[in-house]
């Protein structure tokens, strides 16, 4: 597509954007294992959302594996490019600036981070690194795959990892597989786990 | 910006102007001035359909719970919720994709569905969980790259669909493709085509003996043919029409033994005019084509047609494709090229024994990209489009077999086009093989879903994988074929062993079954259907298919065929095979029974209790739906040894015996006279709609009103054959119908907004 000529929406616009934790290398969830727990989810209305249903692709190898659909995003047990995590994707437009949102994002991601490992359903399965996350912007127009938009998100990123983590020293890279959706990965040098990471207090939203 | 301005002129005039009404009537709809049902039918037209719980419940395991969307009353159709995710049906003609193309819906996938890419039974494209407001962009988007979504639902011209190996067939007769193309094109839109009362659907096959085209299940089919005329080899099609299969099929009719190639077109024209006027509009159970076909005779219905066609005024996109028949055809990326002696690791051996096809051009071959259930994730498919790139080009099919496959592959290439798919997870051996099983949506995503079809069916590929390699040849290559209710878009019926979700109701809970379906014939463009043999717990199905199989290898006489077989064994021993995995276990000593396949919830319902008055009544009730059920089997015997008069007394019987179970409800006494149990069953069940089905209506019920107006009994093979499976469905709703009064008082309180008749959306 030659966009060139055309002034992109700004991806301060991005809405549909996804992030993603990563199971630790010990971790031994099947993403199956996790069925009945996000049928309980549902029941119990155990995360954010109006949530809808499960959605059973654990017969992918790549690719989400296990979804909770919701109203406003879908959470997954995320196979892409072979590396289970979970993944939260907002799927309706959210109020507030892009750096509110993916804030919101965070936390709706990290509480169901949280509520995996603590399931009595999966016993030691579960535990999350807290030193690697994936950024993905599932919107084409606003945020392509390019070095100018992980210029443009950069400093919204960096400054949101400031607020939601311990680590300082995160690295950007850039998915650059033709045709893949934007995606980079903040990874920082420690062996952290979410959970530890996740616990520190949010500093407030000062840009 | 947006799309729209992004993609420019990228989009053809026509489909922009298009999806800008479209885009304009959703808004008009939003604003409250457009009627549900009108709303609906456009949205329909252009594929977007809807999806489970999109009336704004769901039962999550402990009751039918409300899922209160934000759309303040809002709605996109009939009982559907304006916020409520749908599904997106895009049409594929004949299944061709280019690269380009699959880079799109890759795309379309991620961003406005749930990253995952499904092929359907008619070499369609699926996305699920799509919000209406996203379609226009993604129609937008898709029209970029040379697709429609235009009538891939609604009252239409379906997907034209057609052999995925048309072209490099070593058996085909010619190339069917260009005509397939033709008419896709040709009858988009067209003006003669947009009043009818049901869906139309068309395929195109090369030969006879396969399966590839289905033909016999069409609404319109063409096998290739030619013949000498004048010293010359002359193209044409032996036509077939009002095929289909849903709740009561049909097969396929002769219409003509040889149609010139340029009358395919003129014809398709004038029968899309016959059914336009003739067909029925009111009633949609009875609205296909096939209905009218068996209502005028096909001698009849040939001559409206042939009538229509001399009256109709030339049009000369009839013969213009045909003057570029000569140069049709696909350019190979490279030149061809013998394996030689190359063995590769077993894995590839393996999956060159059954996923690769030679074709009839020296030094190439088709390759088949097995599928699990048709799905694919976005990153998958993407990748698949590169690898596309580097060995074939845009030379790619989507199969009714929900597989995809690459075309025009040098043979040399295999072994580094197996190592390119194997790292994307895309070397699944075993295509068309009893491990590749063809599920519908089911209950994961479809609201007419009985039974997880897909749930059963991933079970199942998952215990034969392991099995593919030792097992005996014969079996490996039986198909499995699974629908999630009678409506059979798993093709069930043409399958060696089909099966359907129903449900039983078993000491207060409801229990998910399958109908085994067995008869039937996937080759010959499915050239049989086979008869449901009895109702097995959804949980007990994988043991149902290791007797049925073993018995085959143990019993099979030389090359006999599994169809062969299982006439030569006759139902009654077929049924007897699995006769005793038939009974569900009390729910306390095994509840598993009581959950489908892949799905934790509590099955159906939910927990109901009921008193030891109801007790009584319902095994009353159950004891005359067992009576009932025995019957519609003794009446396929019957049709097996070809006494229909016989085999249409036990249908009507079983009929009569079903509502006089019901009648007992209400703890009525009734004889077993038949007027007295239809005027009783017409007041206490039909009037007061009692008996009517969420999305069919009265539809079943009058079955059983229809025959018994009949005073004389079925003389011929189809009238008795269509009464045994209207008892069936007959008999089917009296077990919903049955869990619904056991359900008292209702658990499912009225939606909020809208009536609550939504129309069925196939
Ligand atoms: C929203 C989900 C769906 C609904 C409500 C639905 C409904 C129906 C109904 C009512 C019929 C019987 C119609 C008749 O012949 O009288 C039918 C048949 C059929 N549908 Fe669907 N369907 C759904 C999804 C699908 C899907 C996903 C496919 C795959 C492409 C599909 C393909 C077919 C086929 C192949 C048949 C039967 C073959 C024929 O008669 O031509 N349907 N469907
Ligand atoms: S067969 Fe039934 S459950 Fe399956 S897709 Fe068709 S209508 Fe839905």
């Amino acid at each position: 597509m030659n966009l060139a000529t055309m002034t992109p929406p700004p991806v301060d616009d991005l809405q549909r954007v996804a992030l993603k934790v990563f199971l630790t290398n010990d971790s031994e969830l099947d993403p199956r294992d996790a069925i009945p727990v996000f049928h309980r989810w549902i029941q119990t209305h155990a995360v954010n959302g109006l949530l809808i249903d499960v959605a059973d692709y654990a017969h992918l190898p790549s690719g989400p594996s296990v979804l909770l659909v919701a109203h406003e995003g879908q959470y997954a047990l995320d196979r892409t490019h072979g590396r289970l995590g979970l993944q939260y994707t907002q799927t309706r437009p959210l109020d507030g600036s892009l750096s509110e949102r993916l804030e919101v994002l965070w936390r709706t991601l990290v509480s169901a981070a949280r509520l995996l490992e603590t399931d009595p359903a999966l016993p030691g399965l579960v535990r999350f690194a807290g030193n690697e996350i994936d950024c993905i912007a599932q919107d084409r127009l606003c945020a392509p795959n390019t070095p100018e938009t992980l210029a443009t998100l950069r400093p919204t990123l960096e400054s949101l990892l400031s607020r939601v983590s311990a680590e300082t020293d995160w690295s950007f890279t850039r998915d650059t597989e033709p045709g893949a959706p934007f995606r980079v990965t903040a990874k920082s040098s420690s062996s952290a786990f979410l959970d530890t990471t996740a616990a520190q207090p949010a500093t407030p939203n000062d840009d | 910006m947006t799309w729209k301005h992004a993609l420019g002129e990228r989009v053809p005039d026509d489909l922009g102007r298009e999806i800008d009404t479209y885009e304009n009537q959703m808004a008009l709809k939003r604003q409250g001035k457009l009627d549900d049902k009108v709303f609906a039918e456009t949205r329909l037209r252009r594929g977007a359909y809807g999806q489970r719980y999109d009336n704004g419940q769901r039962n999550d395991g402990t009751g039918v719970k409300p899922l209160p969307f934000p759309s303040d009353g809002r709605t996109k159709g009939p009982d559907t919720v304006w916020d409520a995710p749908g599904m997106h049906r895009i049409k594929i003609p004949f299944g061709g994709l280019t690269t380009a193309q699959m880079d799109t819906l890759a795309e379309l996938a991620e961003e406005y569905s749930d990253g995952v890419v499904h092929i359907t039974t008619r070499q369609d494209v699926q996305l699920h969980y799509v919000h209406i407001d996203d379609t226009p962009d993604l129609m937008r988007r898709l029209a970029a790259v040379g697709i429609t979504t235009r009538e891939a639902c609604g009252n239409t011209v379906r997907n034209v669909t057609a052999c995925p190996i048309a072209g490099v067939c070593r058996d085909e007769t010619f190339d069917v493709t260009p005509y397939a193309q033709a008419s896709a094109r040709f009858l988009l839109g067209h003006p003669d085509a947009q009043d009818f009362g049901r869906k139309f659907k068309v395929a195109f096959s090369g030969c006879k003996q396969h399966a590839c085209g289905l033909v016999n299940m069409h609404d319109f089919g063409a096998i290739g043919v030619t013949r000498e005329a004048d010293g010359a080899t002359q193209r044409g099609f032996e036509v077939y029409v009002g095929g289909g299969l849903g709740a009561v099929p049909h097969e396929a009719k002769l219409f003509e033994p040889f149609m010139a190639e340029d009358e395919i077109l003129p014809t398709l024209q004038a029968m899309s005019r016959v059914f336009a006027r003739l067909g029925e509009k009111k009633n949609r159970a009875r609205a296909r084509i096939k209905f009218l076909v068996a209502q005028l005779g096909i001698d009849e219905f040939r001559r409206l047609v042939r009538e229509e066609r001399t009256r109709l005024p030339r049009d000369d996109r009839w013969t213009d494709y045909l003057d570029d028949l000569p140069a049709y055809g696909e350019t190979p990326l490279k030149t061809g090229e013998p394996l030689g002696d190359v063995t590769g690791s077993g894995a590839f051996q393996a999956w060159s024994r059954t996923n690769v096809y030679h074709q009839r051009q020296p030094g190439y071959v088709v390759a088949t990209v097995s599928l699990p259930l048709g799905d694919l994730s976005s990153d998958q498919l993407r990748r698949l489009a590169t690898v596309a790139r580097r060995f074939v080009g845009d030379t790619v099919r989507a199969t009714v077999e929900q597989n995809i496959v690459l075309r025009w592959v040098r043979e040399s290439d295999l072994p580094a086009l197996h190592r390119e798919l194997d790292a994307i997870g895309l070397a699944r051996p075993g295509a068309e093989s009893i491990a590749d099983i063809t599920s519908c949506p089911g209950t994961d995503t479809c609201k007419l879903g009985i039974a997880s079809s897909r749930g059963l069916a991933a079970e199942l590929e998952r215990r034969l994988a392991g099995q593919i390699e030792t097992m005996d040849e014969s079996v490996r290559s039986l198909r499995i074929k699974v629908s999630g209710c009678f409506n059979s878009c798993g093709q069930h019926h043409i399958s060696d062993l089909g099966f359907y979700g129903v449900s039983r109701h078993v000491g207060g809970h409801v229990v998910p079954h399958f109908q085994v379906v067995l008869g039937g014939k996937w080759v010959e463009n499915g050239g049989a259907y086979g008869l449901a043999v009895g109702a097995v717990p959804s949980k007990n199905i994988p043991e149902v298919v290791q007797r049925i199989t073993d018995r085959y290898v143990e019993e099979r006489n030389d090359a006999e065929s599994f169809y062969a077989f299982t006439t030569r064994v006759g139902k009654r021993a077929l049924r007897a095979m699995f006769e005793d995995l038939m009974s569900v276990p009390a729910h306390d000593v095994d509840a598993d029974y009581y959950r489908d396949w892949g799905d934790p919830r509590e099955f159906g319902i939910g927990d109901m209790g009921i008193g030891e008055c109801a007790g009584e009544v319902v095994s009353l009730t159950e004891f005359d739906l067992a009576g009932a059920e025995s019957q519609i089997f003794e009446g396929q015997l019957q049709l097996e040894a070809g006494d229909f008069e016989r085999a249409d007394a036990l249908a009507y019987g079983a009929m009569l015996q079903a509502a006089r179970g019901l009648i007992k409800t209400e703890n009525i006494d009734i004889s077993d006279d038949a007027e007295q149990i239809v005027a009783q069953f017409r007041t206490r069940f039909f009037d007061t709609e009692l008996f009517f089905d969420r999305f069919a209506g009265g539809k079943f019920a009058q079955y059983l009103f229809r025959r018994h107006a009949r005073q004389t009994p079925a003389s011929g093979a189809d009238t008795a054959r269509q009464l045994i499976e209207e008892a069936q469905l007959f008999v089917e709703a009296t077990h919903a119908c049955q869990a619904r009064l056991a359900a008292q008082p209702p658990v499912i309180p009225p939606p909020p907004d809208g009536p609550s008749a939504a129309g069925s959306q196939s």
